[in-house]
């Protein structure tokens, strides 16, 4: 057991030294960002084809990529500016 | 439905997915860890030792909140991609034939029929006290070739299923078509 309190989070500076020169951990975090959103991009692709070619006749489809879509766009412009539109009563 | 297409005079029945209760069952992991950032700070307050941390759970500021919204993000995308294939995964009994459709995961789908020609035997499972309540319960329908045999779980009222195959297998053949 430590003796002594834990310090208060603080960001990891070891790590940004770890960055490339001119690479700021604004840019990095903004480079995590997009690696993110491709992944959920190439993710929600796979699903809305899952959706359309085996469930194109269901009353369910279009309603369930339309929440998708939606609640997805509203936590991506939450993460990205605090604007989660609808869903901004529900997040801090 | 692309996998098969209806003979002449053939018409969908009923279809049959896993019981809503094993849904939401299988959606609790995803509600956890979606309330996690939230509840942590809370928890943290009880430990004294870690309450500073606590701080990083500032989502005024644009670090936390970016994390924030990622983390729930790729927790609604997950829930959602569950709720995809436990809609993709379904039993579709026609007036002629069972057709077994298994969404293992994405580009992974496996489609089997039985006629109902073939169906020797029924069997319905019902176990346990939330189950009885519930009516979730497996059907197992077999044929006369030992080997082949349809096993569907936690569907809701088996029991309704099995009536319904057993009077569309005991339907005079020519009449079905089959």
């Amino acid at each position: 057991m430590p003796d002594q309190p834990l310090q208060p989070f603080s960001l990891p500076t070891s790590l940004a030294a770890l960055l490339p020169d001119g690479v700021s951990a604004g840019v990095a975090i903004e480079w995590f960002l997009y690696v993110v959103f491709a992944f959920w991009v190439v993710y929600t692709i796979v699903a809305v084809y899952h959706w359309l070619q085996y469930s194109h006749a269901s009353w369910a489809a279009f309603p369930a990529i339309a929440a998708h879509l939606l609640i997805s766009l509203a936590l991506i412009g939450y993460a990205l500016s605090g604007n989660a539109s609808f869903l901004s009563q529900y997040l801090p | 439905m692309k996998e098969f297409e209806l003979e002449p005079g053939e018409h969908v029945v009923l279809q049959a997915r896993k019981h809503w209760f094993l849904f939401l069952a299988g959606m609790l992991p995803y509600a956890i860890i979606a309330v996690i950032p939230f509840a942590l700070p809370k928890l943290l307050a009880f430990a004294p030792p870690f309450a500073p941390y606590a701080a990083f759970f500032n989502f005024s500021m644009p670090l936390p909140r970016a994390v924030l919204g990622v983390w729930l993000l790729v927790t609604w995308t997950s829930a959602w991609g569950a709720f995809t294939r436990y809609f993709l995964n379904v039993w579709v009994l026609t007036n002629h034939r069972i057709v077994d459709i298994k969404q293992r995961r994405y580009f992974s789908r496996e489609v089997s029929s039985l006629f109902l020609s073939r169906v020797q035997d029924v069997t319905t499972n019902v176990e346990g006290v939330l189950p009885s309540l519930l009516g979730i319960g497996d059907i197992k329908v077999q044929t006369a070739a030992e080997d082949i045999e349809f096993t569907m779980h936690g569907i809701p009222h088996p029991e309704v299923m099995r009536d319904v195959i057993l009077k569309y297998v005991s339907i005079d053949p020519k009449t079905t078509g089959v």
